[in-house]
């Protein structure tokens, strides 16, 4: 047929534009890729090797199959860490980006001093560690904290013991995190903010659109690329988080704000048992990219 | 089909969506939302209460940084300082090399935040704005590392960096931080919001690809450039175990590894910790307000910006 | 799809585990003419000791030349573990604490320095016992540190009550008891017990004959209560307040704060610094560590920190130079004379040793022939019981457990996890 007769140099012509396509495309990752391989994906890769593995850096490694994975059954350290973990992302994913997404609303206005207000949001994030954990346990502190104090006023019996006891070190942990990471999160909210039509606001009041349904119906439909990106992001430090809680209460008391990446640095760099280590963080990782696939999956049929 | 044709008319658009160069003047009708006063009110004292409620911690950060180093933990609390030591402010420049900590401290941030954006905005065009096989695989796999913790893979890196004699250099930590996974996936996650229609007709107005990404999509991702590069800047600041880990020699050590040696094996010299933390806060400010220019430029813009 | 991604790792896994396989050999280097030996230290600006012996040392060796490798003090081990496991070279290794020597020497990392303790005599060396390894010395102790009382004598004499001239726990718990309350208007505590819990298990295990690895800690008991009692009493700071606040004992000594408390001989030049500098005005003395039963024998707790030669230095025989000399008398001498405690004992270095108060019982204290338990045994299993015992003593001090239930839940955690 003649359609037939066209179509080979038509699909001639498509497959080297493909492979044009292929080769510039290429040619746009290749900068990042070349780093981002060599050192990240290698020592990675190398990382999920050593799972499998006895070693201890100085002797030769051995292989002992799921050994590692055997232990880790058994040992009450790690769910416990687990727990900690999945406690600790259930209190920090909403609430960090609830907050993150109010500062970002309330600082998107036209409004003196915005340079201000923003900076101050934003400044939890960037002051050093080692002082963000000594004053809020000083804040904490059960009998002199302001926080305390403040809680006897209004009149509550029995204040909680914070980060000075199992039971409430871990919320403790959760609120100075919010507190911290909420700017954080802010900036990326604001960028995407921005980058809505102002138009389509104009266009909803001109329709009668009273603020509630302006934000039910513009703003958030155009944050969700922003929306699926913090809470990717949110998720994946949550379930990673160490530097805090370690400045913070190492673990403690007890081990009841004891993470999964705590025990990794642990077992890794202070045993030495370089294999167990990979093999939790094998683990963690499963979790995390468990989570991520599902999370991609939910935005791709909202989507659709 | 596209509507626009010619070369010309691509630029027309690329100019509408581009911000104002610096000096045009920006009518303050497009300026975000408007409020009316009763709000305004409303608005500036929740504001004041959350300043308020958010600066407590750095509040005490400068107080403590006035006092002397026994008494930054005095029983009860001291919110001002009975005496103002302001001497901790002149000492610490010669307690510690500090100058030198904030050289290099400046010198990796800005170097990994210059790298970090922009190969990753190029690549995240590669991601967002070209079609070809094994682009998601490789996606995912960006965005998995991402979920790798740091300590899970450290040994091997370290032990690849000893073997390539880069331990004890600022190249170690700049490459290390430079080619990460993060900004990839952030830039491509703005880029994904412009829509497909721009591109395609810059295309089929035979502009080749590097010069889309350069005239068209980079101008109009501006907030999204200042905040990965915002965010790059200062968790590469704030950093401490990279260095901890690769810098030995003092002369290459940042300003966080600076801070923590006053933390002694049996002593921390308090006051000096929160001078030095109010000292290293004072860059990332100046970055952040010089950030905020582009913010605000990214509101006035026409076109797809508010 | 699946498969690339499968061959990749693979692939980037093996180049991963070749790249970690190639560390040599170290070339022996000759150490004719100018060395330069790298020496690796924690917090070289606040640890005068280092700079003390480099100094001594390179008068006396004027063809070698030492290199510190500063490292910070908390993440010290994690630190050194790192740089032997990437195959680093630094000649000289602090050994901060005696579980990382035996971590570092069972793996190999370390040079056998045995004929250098042979030639020091390893009579001389107090602390000498925990690097015997099978008859070998992979390190050599140069500072011995063993623990005492500290006390303020402006508060003693101001309650009208006698220094703590060697007292049992008895005496010590109603001291605290009688020394607490304010002056100038600041709390005063009778004693400070720092949150580290040596403070409370390794003086146990000392002075009971306990051992800290068995998973057997019932010996802990009483040392426990004493410490509950005083902190439920006011009379010392509760455990959760200078955990979470990070307090410096330091602060609450030398403000007069607390009128006595436990601690090691290292704070000795500390304190004396304080008060050559004018930070602090506190009349202080020390006294033996309190006793189960009151009397002239004095058990205490203490380590050791030692040089050791890493396996991979190219400059060994200038390394063993070094450590003979900084363990030996004339390091120990230039330790002394600025009130650090050396391992190597002679006339000369205690009459070099100044820095201490003159009255009796601080001359007797130091004087007086004692038992210096070690604060940890050496075993495989140090770490991970430490581990373990840390967040016990945690539970039972912010008054979550009982003492019988955390000691229990210890002997469970360690027989059944770590000793199996």
């Amino acid at each position: 047929m003649a359609i037939a007769a066209t179509r080979a140099p038509v699909r001639q012509q498509s497959r080297a534009r493909a492979r044009r396509n292929a080769l510039v495309g290429w040619s746009f990752i290749l900068p990042n890729f070349i780093g981002f391989a060599v050192l990240t994906l290698i020592p990675m890769g190398a990382a999920f090797v050593i799972a499998f593995m006895e070693w201890d850096s100085y002797s030769p490694p051995e292989w002992v199959g799921v050994e590692n994975f055997e232990r880790l059954l058994g040992d009450q350290s790690f769910w416990i860490a687990l727990g900690n973990t999945a406690y600790y992302a259930a209190g920090h994913i909403p609430l960090t980006m609830l907050a993150a997404l109010g500062l970002a609303l309330l600082l998107n206005k036209r409004i003196r001093g915005l340079g201000f207000f923003r900076t101050t949001m934003f400044f939890p994030y960037i002051t050093s560690l080692v002082a963000v954990a000594v004053v809020w346990n000083m804040l904490f502190n059960p009998t002199m904290g302001p926080i305390n104090q403040f809680l006897e006023w209004i009149g509550v019996q029995d204040p909680p013991g914070w980060t000075t006891t199992s039971a409430w070190s871990m919320p403790a942990v959760i609120i100075t995190s919010v507190w911290r990471d909420m700017g954080y999160y802010m900036v990326l909210y604001l960028a995407g903010l921005q980058a809505i039509p102002q138009e389509y606001y104009e266009a909803a009041e001109v329709d009668g659109a009273n603020a509630w349904q302006r934000f039910w119906n513009i703003t958030i439909p155009s944050l969700r690329p922003t929306t699926f990106f913090v809470l990717i992001m949110v998720t994946i430090a949550s379930f990673k988080v160490f530097d805090l809680i370690v400045v913070m209460t190492d673990g403690g008391p007890g081990r009841s704000t004891l993470v999964l990446s705590q025990l990794i640095y642990r077992e890794g760099i202070r045993e030495n048992r370089f294999g167990y280590s990979s093999a939790i963080s094998l683990v963690l990782f499963l979790i995390v990219l468990v989570f991520t696939v599902v999370q991609f999956r939910i935005q791709k049929r909202k989507e659709d | 089909m596209s509507v626009i044709s010619t070369l010309p008319e691509v630029d027309r658009l690329a100019d509408e969506l581009t911000p104002p160069a610096a000096g045009r003047p920006v009518t303050a009708k497009r300026r975000g939302p408007r409020l009316n006063p009763a709000k305004r009110v409303i608005l500036y004292v929740l504001l004041a209460a959350l300043t308020l409620l958010i600066f407590v911690p750095f509040f005490w950060m400068v107080s403590s940084s006035l006092k002397h180093n026994n008494q930054v933990f005095s029983i009860p609390i001291q919110w001002v300082p009975t005496e103002f030591v302001w001497s901790n402010y002149v000492d610490i420049w010669t307690r510690i090399p500090l100058l030198t900590y904030l050289k290099n401290s400046l010198f990796l941030s800005v170097t990994i935040t210059f790298l970090q954006v922009l190969t990753g905005s190029f690549a995240a065009y590669g991601f967002s704005k070209m079609r070809f096989k094994g682009r998601d695989v490789l996606f995912v796999i960006y965005i998995a590392t991402i979920a790798v913790p740091w300590q899970a893979y450290m040994i091997p890196q370290y032990i690849m960096m000893q073997n390539a004699g880069l331990v004890n250099t600022h190249l170690s930590i700049i490459l290390l931080q430079a080619f990460g996974a993060f900004g990839v996936f952030l830039m491509r996650q703005y880029y994904m919001s412009i829509p497909d229609e721009l591109s395609e007709a810059a295309r089929i107005d035979g502009l080749n690809e590097y010069r889309i990404w350069w005239r068209i999509i980079l101008p109009l991702t501006k907030p999204a450039l200042a905040s990965l590069a915002l965010l790059t800047f200062v968790s590469t600041w704030n950093d401490y175990m990279g260095p901890f880990i690769y810098f030995t020699s003092n002369d290459l050590w940042t300003v966080q590894i600076g801070l923590r040696s006053f933390v002694g094996q049996f002593d921390a010299e308090y006051a000096m910790i929160m001078t030095g933390s109010v000292i290293s806060v004072i860059p990332i400010v100046i970055v952040f307000l010089l950030g905020q220019r582009f913010f605000i430029q990214g509101i006035a813009t026409s076109g797809l910006k508010g | 799809m699946k498969r690339t991604l499968v061959s990749a790792a693979a692939i980037t896994a093996a180049i991963g585990l070749a790249l970690t396989g190639c560390s040599g050999a170290p070339a022996q280097q000759d150490d004719d003419g100018p060395v330069t030996l790298s020496v690796s230290v924690w917090n070289m600006e606040q640890t005068p000791e280092f700079q003390a012996l480099f100094d001594a040392f390179e008068k006396a060796n004027p063809d070698i030349t030492i290199e510190p490798v500063d490292i910070l003090a908390d993440d010290y081990s994690e630190k050194v573990t790192t740089m032997l496991a990437g195959g680093d070279k630094t000649d000289v290794l602090t050994m901060k604490n005696v579980t990382d020597y035996a971590r570092y020497a069972n793996r190999g990392q370390l040079l056998d320095v045995s004929d250098v303790v042979e030639s020091l005599g390893a009579d001389n060396l107090a602390g000498i016992e925990p690097f015997d390894l099978d008859g070998e010395y992979f390190s050599v102790p140069y500072r011995q540190d063993f623990w005492l009382l500290y006390y303020n004598k402006g508060l003693f004499d101001a309650a009208g009550v006698e220094y703590p001239d060697h007292i049992s726990w008895d005496e010590y718990k109603s001291l605290a008891e009688q020394l607490t309350g304010e002056t100038g208007g600041q709390k005063v505590f009778g004693t400070y017990h720092h949150y580290w819990r040596s403070v409370v298990q390794a003086i146990a295990a000392a002075q009971t004959g306990g051992d800290l690895l068995s998973g057997d800690y019932g010996f802990m008991e009483d040392q426990y209560s004493l410490a509950l009692d005083l902190q439920t009493g006011g009379n010392a700071l509760d455990f959760g307040t200078a955990k979470t606040q990070q307090i410096s004992y330091r602060t609450m000594f030398e403000t007069g704060q607390a009128a006595m408390m436990p601690m090691g001989t290292w704070y000795i030049s500390g304190i004396a610094a304080a008060i050559e500098s004018g930070a602090s005005t506190v009349d202080w003395g020390v006294a033996p560590m309190p006793q189960i039963d009151a009397g002239d024998e004095t058990v205490t707790f203490g380590s050791p920190t030692a040089f050791a030669v890493n396996k991979n230095s190219e400059h060994q025989d200038a390394a063993k130079k070094f450590l003979e000399f900084a363990a030996g008398e004339e390091g120990a001498k230039a330790i002394a004379a600025i009130g650090v405690v050396p391992a190597f004992s002679s006339d000369d270095v205690t009459a070099a040793f100044t820095a201490l108060p003159t009255d009796d019982l601080s001359v007797t204290t130091f004087s007086e022939p004692k038992d210096v338990v070690l604060e940890m045994p050496v075993s495989e299993y140090s770490s991970d019981i430490s581990t373990i015992l840390d967040e016990e003593h945690e539970l039972i001090m912010v008054g979550d457990t009982s003492i019988p239930d955390g000691i229990a839940t210890m002997d469970e955690r360690v027989t059944g996890d770590v000793l199996e």
